[in-house]
């Protein structure tokens, strides 16, 4: 193709999609800055800096390991969320402060475990106030048993939850039950602030490093030992989940009722137990996601999950609401957007850049990445 | 040669015990409203039933009834001996009766096989054998096995959609409108695939917009007016009947 014809081209765009052309511009500058930058360079114009500044590979890799660190942990925790909208046909705000639960679960378990024997008192364990930090590493053993537990006493949480508020409610309009869940989330929040109070305590830090990339002359690539446990729970879980709605009859069910409820209660589905794996599935896995943002994150507070809840929610609509892969994909892209945006805008302003993106991708795909092709 | 079809109001019903499927009586609706009022039907062990009528007559809602999705307000429904009137679709699927809807009838994110094996939920294991056969019926759907059920073209959805209500060997098999929206050269099709799973031994319930065809090839036939029965003949003998044919099969 000639240069001529790639210019008639993207006139072309520029005339029949302004949207994307505009979008695509932004986007190429931005990318053109970004190798300026890494060249180490500026280019100046009429006195203002146009591109450029220091950028150097090494933070620019540190920077996309994060962001897929924390998108793998929204991603999960979406799964849950996208997994209630197509299947129970309601948006649960309670859902940001199940993720704060099953951290709380699981890591009052991991801490306790992790301190008997160090002489600190139960109580101080229990209120994570012994001043010990656990890593994946050096305590194995506590840090898989919360784990578990997180994931086990969410579903619990949730089954509670959906027995006592939601199941009276099964019929009653998305928006009641929508309204219902924000009260669900308040009463879980204050719980959990009334036993723990309200400070962020820290539970746990790194063991080890692992130097992934070590250039001479820049800040050397690692992750750590809590960082890994949450790449590799995060992703084996991934899997999990996809085995399980491919591969499995409950699944298979699951992905058929979120696409035609009516159609699976002829076909001789059992919708109420459908309903119940769903809270489970989704239930602990954002319990685990929320146990092992803390284990990443290393603190723990009582709305770190109300805070998150926004994110996951726009994980879930960037990868289109109702399909589980969307909610991982979206995770992801919401993740590596939220921390690289850290190349062009101050630390406040990360977040907006993740809605913007999650605004962005609307308008081009009304539905989401995944929208339309939903599979569950 | 016009014949006479009988009026509902003047024929004797069999005992219900004779019937397949005897609906005595029945009133049901939508919540507060009420659709059928004092309906009769009865389909024979094998038989091919027809229920034509105007629109809003309350056609689907007498499938939808008997397959447990409307309100009961009334009347008895029974199948095979049973009476299946208060009963959740869930239960009534174990009974032997298949159902498929007139719209979105297909799980349009799942492949044609699993939409197959949805159809046979209730069992413990995947019945290979009853996919087989089928896929022998509908070959196509052989073809189209792994391909997503939404993506099939509108005549091998209502085989789909057919192939999963058969897929328990139902002894009725409950069809609202197979030919809606199917192409005229399609329809004819859809009619002969009906007559050969009626030919095995199923006996069918439908609901058809195309009145005439339906009649034809039908065993016996109701018109059914504003929730009431009004005749019930043999299918020739309704197609035949002056005034059938005026009121409700366009002359």
């Amino acid at each position: 193709m000639s240069i001529v014809d790639t210019v008639a081209d993207s006139r072309r765009l520029f005339v029949e999609r302004p949207g994307t052309a505009a979008i695509g511009a932004v986007v190429g500058f931005l990318l053109l800055d970004l190798v300026v930058k890494l060249a180490g360079t500026s280019v100046f114009f009429l006195g203002f800096k146009l591109l450029g500044g220091a950028l150097t590979v090494s933070s620019l890799a540190s920077m996309v390991l994060d962001g897929i660190l924390v998108g793998l942990a929204v991603g999960l925790a979406g799964i849950g969320l996208s997994m209630t909208y197509s299947i129970l046909d309601f948006a649960n705000f309670a859902h940001g402060d199940t993720v704060t639960a099953g951290a709380f679960i699981g890591w009052v378990a991991a801490y306790v475990v992790g301190g008997l024997g160090t002489g600190a008192s139960l109580a101080d364990l229990f209120m994570f106030d012994s001043g010990q930090q656990l890593s994946a590493l050096t305590a194995l053993a506590p840090v898989l048993l919360g784990l578990v537990v997180a994931g086990v006493g969410t579903v619990a949480v949730v089954l509670l939850v959906d027995r006592l508020t939601y199941r009276p409610m099964r019929d009653a309009g998305n928006i009641s039950l929508l309204i219902a869940s924000i009260g669900v989330a308040l009463a879980m929040r204050y719980i959990i602030a009334f036993v723990f109070g309200t400070q962020t305590s820290g539970v746990a830090t790194s063991g080890v490093q692992f130097v992934l990339l070590d250039l001479a002359g820049q800040r050397a690539v690692t992750i750590t030992d809590n960082e890994l446990a949450l790449l590799v729970v995060a992703v084996a879980l991934m899997l999990g989940v996809h085995l399980l709605l491919q591969r499995t009859k409950l699944g298979k069910a699951m992905r058929a009722m979120a696409d035609n409820e009516d159609l699976a209660l002829v076909s001789g589905i059992p919708t109420e137990r459908v309903i119940r794996l769903t809270w489970i599935l989704g239930g602990g896995l954002a319990g685990v996601g929320g146990y092992l943002l803390v284990l990443e994150s290393g603190t723990i507070s009582f709305n770190f999950g109300w805070i998150l809840l926004l994110l996951i929610f726009a994980a879930v609509i960037v990868g289109g609401i109702g399909s589980i892969y969307g909610a991982m994909a979206g995770g992801v892209l919401i993740g590596l957007v939220d921390s690289l945006a850290l190349i062009w805008l101050p630390s406040g302003l990360t977040r907006a850049a993740a809605f913007l993106v999650l605004i962005v991708v609307l308008l081009l795909r009304p539905s989401g990445i995944f929208g339309g092709v939903t599979t569950a | 040669m016009s014949q006479q079809a009988q009026r509902s109001d003047e024929v004797t019903l069999p005992a219900p015990e004779e019937s397949l499927l005897a609906v005595r009586d029945l009133d049901a609706g939508y919540g507060d409203l009420q659709v059928l009022s004092d309906v009769d039907m009865d389909v024979g062990d094998g038989e091919y039933v027809v229920i034509v009528g105007p629109n809003g007559a309350g056609k689907s809602t007498v499938m939808k009834s008997v397959f447990g999705l409307t309100t009961y307000m009334g009347g008895r429904v029974i199948f095979d001996g049973t009476d299946i009137s208060q009963r959740s679709p869930d239960q009534i699927i174990h009974e032997g009766i298949g159902y498929v809807p007139q719209n979105e009838n297909v799980f349009g994110s799942l492949s044609v096989r699993e939409n197959l094996e949805m159809g046979a939920y209730i069992l413990d294991e995947v019945p290979e054998d009853q996919i087989e056969r089928i896929y022998d019926r509908f070959p196509i759907l052989r073809e189209r096995s792994t391909q997503k059920a939404g993506t099939l073209s509108g005549g091998q959805q209502q085989m789909l959609a057919m192939g999963r209500a058969l897929m328990l060997d139902p002894d009725l098999l409950l069809l609202d409108e197979p030919s809606a929206g199917l192409a005229p050269d399609l329809v004819t099709e859809m009619f002969d695939r009906i007559d050969t799973i009626n030919d095995d031994g199923t006996a069918v319930l439908m609901v058809e917009q195309n009145a005439k065809e339906a009649l034809r090839r039908c065993d016996r036939g109701y018109v059914l007016v504003q929730g009431q029965n009004r005749y019930q003949d043999a299918g020739e003998t309704l197609l035949n009947d002056q005034q059938v044919r005026q009121d409700f099969l366009g002359g």
